[in-house]
């Protein structure tokens, strides 16, 4: 067994908010994902045929999680010493962290980015289908794009421990893929930590516009495209989320059959968008 | 039965030609076929021109469709005259100025100025658009029509027009396999509502709505997709209020036989199925 730990896929994202039921509001109203569970504190949302792909948490102490699907629990063991040997503390949860994420057992650590990282294993799934309030069109949790450190010393953790592979860099954004996807995570350079966007695929370039529009009717605020990705060739349309986290839909996009080498584009913004579209996120300027 | 076998090209009075001139190749992308004594000619493709400007008053619009043969002009002047459309037989400095072999002019039941052209200019010279808007070719005209009904049945009786599809009593009107290459709007006045350029993708169109956003050309419609035809479209103004649309991905209507015309509703979502409304008086009740 190789050092690096192997990554199944992207399961899910754990936010902390501060206003719960708005929160849930925008979630299931504005994105058009599916209310699958709600207790006190939390609310699930599903969006593909994972039982949930977004948990929001009363209270911003909460903080976020990403959590990653490994193989078994011989996996998860490997993953713990990797993580342990590479200075980072990590934690087992109990039977009751286990229970509020549906998973059988999980490792968290602490990324420098403020975030933590869930390997999971075992995490449940749904027989039933995403149906969501609005036709959103949405197939499923696409990606994550994370802010992180401004000199992309973060990135190694990703490449190095993570297994990840960089498709493509925008100036220091790293677009990291784990499976056939250009990429599951995107690391900007920021002055900010923590969670950008969270981004969610849709069918088509018809449901990117509708959306579009959906959302300007809505009074959601616009912050990124509609345009088309210079590197992955994915549509997008992000939105401002609760807690200064975003959502994005993005649709098409290159799948990766075979290895490919990283490519560097330049630090502009005709990389992030190829049809010309204005951002307000200093990551995407 | 008068055989339109294309639209050629719209004949445009300006009292502003070189401002006319700056929007056609800066922002609309065309390219100047050659500049003549108060007019300009455009290229669009593969034909020596399809859009000419010239000083005159800006209520001058002509729209000139190309038939197969010289004695198609003498039996369609026949069968005009026969329906009390009076026929004016172009002279030969006329026809030059068109860069045509030989035409007739006569108006429509609205009152628009229509020319039957024979042997229209091709050009060896390929298109090159001052900008890359990725345009195919000119391919459609919007027509007022004071009366949709009248002006239907005259298109469909008197020329090989038939309907695709309608919005509202708009009828969209084919003359060969592409969805519609003449559309009738309801408006009091004669006049071309519309100029129609094919882009090469609905990239082109989205590239365009942020070039000319960022020029501050008036967007009056979209970016948007039309369910008639499919395509995926843009309209903007031009000089003197002319409407000019970009788009992309018309249907085909390849087996006639199969084709039923389909019939849309007279609103924004008969226009437009992302959710884009009209600011075109012609496309609202």
């Amino acid at each position: 067994m190789s050092d690096a730990i192997t990554i199944e896929q992207l399961r899910y994202v754990r936010l902390g908010t501060a206003d719960l039921k708005g929160a849930a509001d925008f979630a299931s109203r504005i994105l058009g994902l599916q209310l699958v569970d709600r207790t006190e504190t939390s609310a699930y949302f599903r969006s593909d045929y994972r039982d949930h792909t977004l948990v929001y948490v009363d209270g911003l102490d909460a903080g976020q999680a990403i959590g990653f699907e490994v193989r078994d629990p011989d996996a998860l063991a490997h993953a713990e010493r990797v993580l342990q040997g590479a200075g980072f503390a990590t934690t087992r949860g109990d039977a009751e962290a286990c229970a509020i994420r549906k998973v059988r057992q999980f490792v968290s650590f602490r990324m420098a980015g403020g975030y933590d990282i869930e390997l999971v294993v075992r995490p449940l799934e749904s027989g039933w289908r995403y149906h969501g309030p609005r036709d959103a069109g949405i197939t499923g949790l696409e990606a994550i794009a994370l802010r992180g450190a401004p000199d992309a010393s973060d990135q190694q953790v990703w490449t190095k421990l993570l297994g990840g592979k960089v498709s493509d860099w925008v100036g220091e954004a790293a677009y990291i893929r784990f499976d056939e996807a250009h990429h599951r995570i995107a690391v900007h350079p920021s002055q900010e930590k923590g969670i950008l966007s969270i981004e969610f695929g849709v069918e088509d370039v018809d449901l990117v516009m509708q959306n579009a529009y959906h959302l300007r009717g809505a009074q959601a605020r616009i912050v990124d495209g509609p345009g088309r990705r210079a590197t992955s060739q994915q549509l997008f349309l992000s939105v401002a989320g609760p807690d200064g986290v975003n959502f994005s839909y993005v649709a098409e996009g290159e799948r990766l059959a075979s290895p490919r080498r990283a490519r560097q584009f330049p630090r502009k913004r005709e990389s992030f968008c190829a049809w010309g579209s204005d951002t307000q996120l200093p990551e995407y300027q | 039965m008068i055989k339109l076998a294309d639209v050629s090209y719209v004949r445009l009075g300006t009292r502003d030609l070189e401002g006319a001139t700056h929007f056609a190749t800066e922002y609309l992308g065309l390219d100047v076929a050659e500049r003549a004594k108060g007019s300009v000619y455009f290229k669009s493709d593969e034909r020596e021109h399809t859009l000419c400007y010239f000083e005159g008053d800006p209520g001058d619009q002509v729209v000139c469709f190309e038939v197969e043969e010289q004695f198609h002009l003498d039996e369609a002047a026949a069968q005009l005259e026969a329906l009390g459309h009076p026929v004016r037989r172009g002279t030969a400095s006329e026809a030059a100025l068109r860069k045509v072999h030989d035409f007739i002019a006569f108006r429509d039941p609205t009152g628009n100025p229509i020319e039957l052209a024979w042997r229209p200019g091709y050009s060896g010279r390929r298109y090159h658009g001052a900008r890359d808007a990725g345009i195919t070719g000119f391919s459609h005209v919007g027509l007022c029509s004071s009366d949709l009904a009248r002006d239907e049945a005259f298109w469909t009786k008197v020329t090989n027009a038939q309907v695709s599809d309608r919005i509202g009593d708009a009828p969209l009107l084919r003359i060969d396999e592409v969805h519609h290459t003449i559309a009738l709007f309801p408006s009091a006045k004669p006049g071309i509502q519309h100029i129609n350029h094919q882009v090469e993708t609905g990239d082109d169109i989205m590239r365009s709505h942020q070039f000319l956003k960022d020029r501050q050309v008036r967007m009056v419609f979209g970016p948007g997709r039309h369910p008639t035809s499919s395509a995926k479209f843009l309209y903007f103004e031009g000089p003197e209020g002319m409407v000019f649309e970009y788009s992309s991905g018309v249907r085909e209507i390849a087996d006639e036989l199969l084709w039923r015309e389909r019939q849309f509703m007279f609103e924004p979502k008969g226009f437009c199925k992302w959710g884009a409304k009209p600011n075109i008086a012609e496309f609202n009740k």
